[in-house]
């Protein structure tokens, strides 16, 4: 399932990313890759705040729809 | 620098503490300049302590790729100017995001020092970091810093020194043995490629990079048989395929090295944003403390030191600490009760309040008051308003003239405490002794000092809001007002990235058309760039200021209307626009790390401060000064008594600046304020927005309706910004045709916004004509129709 309808707090495993190349590319350097785990820190009318890696990156909803658990 | 032995490149990701360091490194040894093309900033520094070492400030990046400007920037720097050694910053709370920039540092066969920041707040978080192996086994040289504190950072710069004098560079095997070999069978097709750089080369072969030199990339079609073998084995591309054996690399070495408590807790940064990101709370949040920042900067502190500036440093003086301040107003409170107050003064003054005579009030309740200070300037807005009223019966001037003529006995300044002359006059003392003619006197007094100084009156306000968004900025709270404006933004085809340089321009849309650099998307960024400085700026709160007070008797309405109108403005423009193909497309999507929430240095603070400040004093210095020497010699030059020349003395009107503004005010007629000094002030505004005031005293609005005066202001606020802002506009966007068209729109909306609200207001109270309605109407409905269209992109494929 996509990250943005992922449970607030729950830990999950990235299985997939979509996108084009560019934001493929950049939601990698960010440290979002296949196997990386995830979670979701705090929602805000859909854009989401999650930890990856340890760090805390706001993401856009359309962003999180591309990002599979 | 030339004359440097050793250059050492700073790398390191954003908000790793990297600024921060580079400035404990340098001290103020700094030159901050663009890198060549680009506007993505360069900085370099000597090292302190060692004239001999140029330290290099890249900018904060997360990678190498080719995606973005400040990578492309960073890469090439250390490809073709090739440092003696890289000193890379590592935050350590987020050890594996930082060390994939470090695997790819690796890459480029320069010797590399790790910079570990932060290992404190690790500690202090249960977990642990086992420096020594981490440093044996990624094969480089470590040295613990506090960036913040100032701990390590001489052994961090001796340890880059030692790498740079060594010459040995680190070569780590990062990646799986059939893709390691892979890169050596690439490496080996490689021939006149400098040794060290193979391995870069090679990787940036097998990723498809596009941005390679021609040399290399002639090159890829023979690499393509390796890489596609590969990609069958690995199921995957081979961007991905580097990027994952990056990431697992980092976590075989991290194993054992850094121990983890335990995963899933909400740190305090995690707990303070679920309240202040949090779907209710996060505006209201943000309104407050946007509205803390401006009531400190603009009413309180601001005020005091601009007031300071304005009437001390460059009007008559003022008391060094402010003693006997006191003592002089007393005094001179004391010589108005007696001299100026008369009986028949304060009689006069009760029968035009009776007869209900603008701004008679003000000047009743200063005399109450007994306030001197509250008199002069009730006097000087409405005085006039009283002599000319029924011939002069409620007429104070006579009175009020002689009181304070030149050699009335007022209280002398100096009587009273240390007595500080202010520029202007210390300015002529000196120009009297010099015994120069009175053509340069005027030159410097009324030209250079008067309208340099009215400018640089702000800079002390502007200084204190400057402080106070890079305290916000610093401790990352303006991280997250993109992020929850983003959500807003969007609707209106803006990223929430669009709204840090909106909110920087509310203190001065030069730095805040800088602050769209952040924006990786070019079309956002340029649209971002076009509608920053609709937001009113500092300089245009006295325009706003004036219009309250000489037309609204300062409702508390028309301030917050001007940053409504501006916000609107920018919403109309980011909705229109990206309806056209130019700006056709998606905002890109919004991802942005959220720094954990900490207290910035003192020293961070006050640097971003100066720099922004400095920025528009250099402005002050350079085209407001010469726009001001023009500016006077169109208002001193003109016709007395039918001859042209000089004088000093001339009224508006007769110089050649009136003649100008008579010539063009036509232009104003459908926006209600074909006014020759109306004209002069709009033109006068792209030197310099508070030059507007300068324009005008408050009564000289007589000419103007309420209605053509707020249409005044609005178009003053929308319209083109000041020089020093377009010239701003000019860098950013980098190309003379953007910013011709990002001034057009401007002016465009300026005159459209301005003319709808002359018109239909007119319309409204009964005076308009039927001609100027229809067309406002019409307007109107054209903008609504551009608002509510398809997307452009609704008929192509999606961008």
């Amino acid at each position: 399932m996509p990250l943005a309808i992922a449970d607030q707090g729950k830990e999950y495993t990235i299985r997939k990313i979509g996108g084009n190349a560019e934001t493929r590319q950049h939601l990698a350097d960010l440290g979002f890759t296949a196997g990386a785990v995830v979670s979701v820190v705090n929602e805000a009318a859909g854009n989401l705040i999650v930890n990856i890696r340890n760090t805390r990156v706001g993401i856009g909803k359309d962003l999180a729809m591309k990002i599979m658990i | 620098m030339a004359d440097s032995k050793i250059t050492i490149a700073l790398a390191g990701n954003p908000n790793s503490g990297k600024t921060t360091l580079f400035n404990s490194l340098t001290g103020s040894n700094q030159f901050v300049g663009n890198w060549p093309g680009v506007t993505v900033e360069k900085k370099e520094g000597k090292l302190k302590g060692n004239k001999d070492v140029l330290i290099e400030d890249l900018p904060g990046i997360y990678s190498l790729s080719p995606y973005t400007s400040e990578e492309v920037v960073s890469r090439n720097f250390l490809v073709d100017e090739n440092p003696d050694a890289i000193l890379n910053i590592v935050d350590s709370t987020n050890l594996e995001r930082n060390l994939y920039l470090t695997t790819q540092l690796l890459e480029l066969g320069i010797p590399t020092v790790i910079a570990l920041n932060m290992t404190d707040l690790v500690e202090k978080s249960g977990d642990n970091i086992d420096t020594k192996k981490l440093s044996e086994r990624l094969g480089v040289q470590m040295a613990e810093i506090s960036a913040l504190k100032g701990t390590g950072i001489d052994e961090a710069s001796k340890l880059a020194v030692n790498a740079a004098q060594s010459k040995k560079a680190p070569k780590p095997a990062v990646f799986s043995k059939d893709v390691e070999d892979a890169l050596r069978e690439i490496e080996g097709l490689l021939v006149n490629v400098p040794e060290h750089l193979k391995r870069w080369y090679a990787v940036k072969l097998f990723e498809r990079d596009q941005k390679l030199p021609e040399n290399i990339a002639a090159y890829a079609s023979q690499a393509e048989a390796i890489i596609t073998k590969i990609e069958t084995a690995h199921d995957d591309d081979s961007e991905s395929i580097i990027t994952n054996e990056r990431y697992e690399y980092i976590a075989s070495v991290l194993n054992g090295c850094y121990g983890k408590k335990k995963a899933g807790e909400l740190s305090t940064s995690d707990k303070i944003d679920q309240i202040v990101t949090n779907r209710w709370l996060a505006l209201p949040i943000f309104a407050a403390v946007m509205w803390l920042v401006y009531y400190i900067s603009v009413t309180t502190i601001g005020t005091f030191v601009t007031d300071w500036t304005n009437d001390g440093l460059f009007g008559d003086g003022y008391y060094l600490f402010g003693n006997g301040r006191a003592e002089y107003t007393e005094a001179m409170n004391e010589y108005y009760t007696e001299n100026v107050w008369t009986d028949e003064v304060k009689a006069n003054v009760d029968k035009a309040v009776e007869a209900g005579i603008t701004g008679a009030d003000d000047i009743q309740a200063a005399i109450a008051d007994g306030d001197y200070e509250a008199f002069d300037e009730a006097y000087g807005f409405y005085g006039s308003e009283l002599d000319e009223k029924e011939n002069g019966v409620y007429s104070i001037s006579d009175t009020v003239d002689t009181a304070l003529a030149e050699d009335a006995p007022l209280p002398a300044n100096e009587d009273y405490g240390k007595w500080v002359p202010g520029i202007p006059v210390l300015v002529e003392n000196l120009l009297d002794g010099m015994g120069v003619n009175d053509f340069i006197k005027s030159l410097v007094l009324d030209g250079i000092v008067a309208g340099v100084g009215a400018v640089l009156g702000f800079v002390p306000q502007m200084f204190v809001l400057f402080a106070f968004l890079a305290f916000l900025e610093a401790c990352g709270y303006m991280a997250r007002v993109a992020f929850v404006m983003d959500r807003i933004f969007r609707r209106f085809g803006l990223s929430g990235k669009s709204f840090i340089p909106v909110l920087i321009g509310t203190g001065c849309g030069v730095p805040g058309v800088m602050a769209s650099r952040t924006i990786e998307n070019e079309r956002d960024r340029r649209m971002t760039v076009m509608t920053t400085t609709f937001i009113p700026c500092g300089a245009k709160l006295p325009i706003i200021a004036l219009i309250a007070s000489a037309l609204f008797r300062k409702a508390s309405w028309v301030a917050p209307s001007a940053y409504f109108l501006g916000m609107a403005a920018i919403i109309i423009s980011g909705i229109i626009l990206k309806k056209t193909k130019m700006f056709a497309g998606e905002p890109a999507p919004f991802v942005m790390e959220l720094p954990a929430y900490h207290w910035p240095t003192l020293t961070n603070i006050l640097r971003s401060m100066w720099e922004r400040g400095w920025s528009f004093i250099k402005k002050a210095g350079s085209i407001i000064l010469l726009s001001s020497i023009v500016i006077w010699l169109g208002s001193t030059f003109g016709w007395t008594d039918g001859s042209f020349g000089w004088n000093p003395d001339l009224e508006l009107e007769s110089s050649v600046l009136g003649a100008i503004g008579n010539a063009v005010k036509w232009i104003f007629a459908p926006l209600g304020f074909a006014e020759i000094k109306a004209t002069i002030a709009t033109v006068m505004g792209l030197v310099a927005k508070e030059e507007v005031v300068g324009v005008f005293g408050v009564l000289d609005f007589e000419g103007l309706s309420k209605l053509a005066g707020y249409s005044f202001l609005a178009f003053n606020l929308l319209c083109a910004p000041c020089f020093a802002a377009i010239g701003a506009i000019r860098r950013e966007m980098n190309s003379a045709k953007w910013t011709w068209f990002a001034i057009g729109w401007q002016c465009l909306l300026a005159y459209i916004a301005a003319f709808i609200i002359y018109q239909l207001g007119s319309l409204f109270t009964g005076t308009g004509n039927i001609i100027g309605g229809i067309l406002a109407i019409a307007l109107c409905a054209l903008i609504i129709w551009l608002m509510v269209r398809p997307y452009n992109e609704s008929q192509t494929a999606k961008a």
